[in-house]
């Protein structure tokens, strides 16, 4: 492939994915109003995904349940089902698979293709959109948008313009007239923090953040201020890496400690931040790990990880706990520590899937699904409100460890 | 406190009680087995989680009690010659230990902080033969989780209902039930029991046609086999509605001869010599016929199997050891196996009665 080559990168973005996968199997709730919800039972419950029926009626994801009753009386609120949502997702990746070996899936709802030199295979990069779209609503009864481009970015940025059903294209040159107007926070990669920071420093629309002095955003961000500057102008070169299959695969996270510790509670604290940010990404990508390992770095710099089996899971309360047994049984407490890490691999992801009886009997009560339910409700609360809306009584204010 | 009696008896009560014994513990007291003579002796051993007391023939010379730390103790008087023992404190908690030629003089601790069993009022008594409750607790304690993440399921299940005793056992990927019919009528109950302390009670209860009774309260539950008493923590939360797991209807049923299944699935799994949860045997199942499957890096194994079918036919695939383990301990020559889908439970269950059930969910291919 030569060197100046266009590259064509897709987007593929699955419309109100959880739903779509209850309708499609459930095809009597297609025309109602319909919801994916926490717990239905429980009107304090969240929404975790509305279809467009119900959206025409205000109801938005996170939306507390009575809250989106109030404004659609009728409304059908289904538990979620992520065995099923895991399942739809694979076939989807199957579909896309077949235009591209190259396809890094991004979630469970979303992946980027490669497609560059595939127009003399399959046609334009529009018409390859729309046999795409075509395929996934014929063979899955599914919906999804599809941004097209030269790099991931803009073709995130594309996919996000026009829901359902949408195929859109966005080029350099079109970013001037169509990006650079919104506000920060519709770009990709920008949270609510980040919004928060860059408003401070005078910064509202994408433009601004294209135009703005590089020397300032690297002083406020350091090095990934220039890159936030890069792709609001549309730059972005990051490869569309392929996720490996079989191969061993892993999640973590470490914290260089801004004080040495010798205090095993403090390291507990750490550990359980860090963990919570490792299951979040585990439940996000929906990857369940079988190790989890922990890494302790001393003040003199040795190093030493440890880890230890678990069944398959993807819950912060397993991930930390296992942390815990491992800083527990290899806790020196003579020694500073400077450095912390836990995180969750998975050998071999070609492991026959064992069912289980929860899987069977969905309506089993059940405290590893309550506890799932409960940590995607905060990732849920969190993705939207800020990762400080909700912070476990560990490490509210006076267990401060950094 | 002086007492003798026979090294055999007295080493019996020690292997039995020391079962309760914690072997790791941050109070010494609970590595310790309490003596206590009265007009016979009793030796106590509880780890908190499990409790035994145990009653040993004694020429008592006069009451009193001791603790002895429980290996060092059973270590002795396990390699004493086979005679008359005499045991006395002195001053001080000192224990003599006086066999034929051999005499110790060892420490002893005060029995004040031994922990005490909890009492356990003796009503609502179910009496079984002790053969039967230890058949019965070898064919469900297999499936007992692992996983300490389901605290629940680290137990097994005692159900009486309306005249029947129930111990289920689930791990999560499969089911094992067994129900008996006691003549005893009790109170309606359900209760879990640890699996730790549950295989250390079926280890105590003997082969033998002699009945014991089962008590049980809201915390505990208490075996009682007259010279030797076994009380056990229970684990708290509500166990799963099990009869719910079970289907009651299937697709697929097939009438196998037990102890050739079981033949088939263990040469089976011969070649599977790593990991069994990586490798499904696969089972084809169609009019008079099932052929059983295996892939491996080793190679492969095709086996078949005669089988009265009834209803479709179908392709499953199974981690072989949940069968095994099952088809191991069923005794009924031959077994009813009802199939719902590829990816639904299976169950094992006996040609008549409802004696037991053995659910299995597949591997989704």
């Amino acid at each position: 492939m030569s060197s100046s080559m266009r590259r064509v990168i897709f987007l593929v973005d699955m419309n109100a994915f959880f739903i779509s996968c209850e309708m499609a199997n459930k095809p009597e709730l297609k025309g109602q109003p319909a919801a994916v919800a926490g717990n239905p039972k429980n009107r304090s419950g969240i929404i975790l995904a509305a279809n467009y029926d119900a959206r025409a009626f205000g109801v938005k994801t996170t939306m507390l349940i009575h809250e989106a009753l109030k404004l659609c009386p009728g409304l059908i609120l289904v538990p979620p089902t992520h065995n099923l949502y895991a399942r739809k997702s694979r076939e989807v990746m199957e579909i896309l698979s077949r235009y591209t070996p190259v396809l890094q899936q991004n979630s469970i709802d979303e992946a980027w293709l490669d497609l560059t030199g595939c127009d003399l295979l399959f046609g334009e990069p529009l018409a390859i959109a729309g046999r795409i779209m075509d395929d996934i609503r014929n063979e899955l009864d599914l919906w999804c948008s599809i941004g097209i481009s030269d790099n991931k970015f803009l073709a995130k940025m594309a996919s996000e313009r026009k829901k359902p059903l949408g195929i859109t294209e966005l080029w350099k040159k079109d970013i001037k007239r169509i990006l650079w107007p919104l506000n920060v926070r519709e770009m990709y990669g920008v949270g609510k923090q980040t919004e928060k920071r860059l408003n401070e420093i005078g910064i509202m629309t994408i433009g601004d953040l294209a135009c703005c002095d590089a020397n300032i955003l690297t002083n406020a961000f350091g090095k990934y201020g220039n890159e936030l500057k890069k792709l609001a102008n549309g730059i972005d070169t990051s490869p569309v890496t392929a996720n490996p299959k079989g191969e061993s695969k892993s999640i973590g996270r470490s914290t260089t400690l801004s004080k040495d510790i010798v205090d095993i509670e403090l390291a507990r604290s750490v550990l359980l931040r860090l963990a919570e940010e490792v299951g979040e990404e585990a439940r996000r990508s929906d990857f369940k790990g079988k190790t989890v390992s922990i890494v302790i770095r001393y003040s003199d710099f040795r190093t030493i990880t440890r880890q230890k089996s678990i069944p398959l899971s993807f819950l912060t309360r397993d991930i930390y706990r296992t942390g815990c047994e491992l800083l527990d049984e290899n806790w020196d407490s003579n020694k500073p520590v400077r450095l912390l890490g836990i995180g969750i691999a998975n050998i071999d992801e070609d492991m026959p899937d064992q069912l289980s009886i929860f899987d069977v009997n969905e309506d089993l009560d059940d405290e590893i699904k309550r506890e799932e339910k409960l940590e995607r409700a905060m990732d849920q609360i969190r993705s939207r409100f800020g990762s400080d809306m909700l912070k476990r009584a560990k490490l509210v204010d006076g267990q401060k460890e950094e | 406190m002086k007492f003798i009696c026979s090294k055999e008896n007295l080493l019996d009560g020690i292997n039995i009680v020391q079962k309760a014994v914690s072997s790791k513990t941050t109070f010494p007291i609970l590595e310790g087995i309490l003596l206590e003579a009265d007009d016979k002796i009793k030796l106590t051993g509880n780890d908190l989680e499990i409790g035994i007391e145990c009653y040993v023939e004694a020429d008592v010379k006069s009451p009193g009690k001791i603790v002895l730390n429980s290996r060092m103790f059973g270590e002795i008087i396990r390699r004493l010659p086979d005679a008359e023992v005499l045991i006395e404190v002195k001053e001080k908690d000192v224990v003599v230990i006086e066999c034929e030629s051999s005499l110790f003089e060892i420490r002893g601790m005060s029995p004040e902080g031994f922990p005490a069993l909890p009492s356990v009022e003796k009503v609502n008594g179910i009496k079984i033969s002790q053969k039967i409750i230890k058949e019965m607790i070898k064919q469900t304690i297999f499936a007992v989780s692992m996983d300490e993440n389901r605290p629940i399921l680290t137990g097994s299940l005692f159900e009486y209902k309306s005249g029947t005793l129930t111990i289920v056992s689930i791990d999560g990927y499969r089911l094992a039930l067994r129900t008996l019919k006691p003549e005893s009528q009790v109170q309606d109950y359900s209760m879990v029991i640890p699996g730790k302390t549950l295989n250390e009670i079926s280890k105590i209860i003997q082969p033998v046609d002699e009945e014991l009774t089962i008590y049980a309260t809201g915390n505990q539950i208490l075996f009682d086999l007259g010279n030797c008493t076994m009380v056990s923590r229970l684990l708290e939360g509500e166990y799963l509605n099990y009869s719910g797991i079970i289907p009651k209807e299937h697709e697929t049923m097939v009438t196998v001869n037990t102890k050739e299944l079981l033949a088939c699935f263990e040469r089976a799994s011969l070649i599977i010599v790593n990991d069994e949860r990586r490798y499904p045997v696969n089972l084809e199942i169609s009019d008079d016929m099932m052929v059983i499957t295996c892939n491996t890096e080793v190679g492969n194994v095709r086996e078949e199997i005669k089988a009265d079918m009834d209803g479709k036919k179908l392709e499953i695939a199974f981690n072989p050891k949940y069968f095994i383990d099952a088809l191991k301990v069923i005794e009924n020559e031959t077994v009813n196996i009802y199939f719902t889908t590829n990816i639904g439970p299976c169950t094992i269950k006996p040609v008549q009665g409802d004696d037991f059930a053995y659910l299995v969910l597949p591997i989704r291919k």
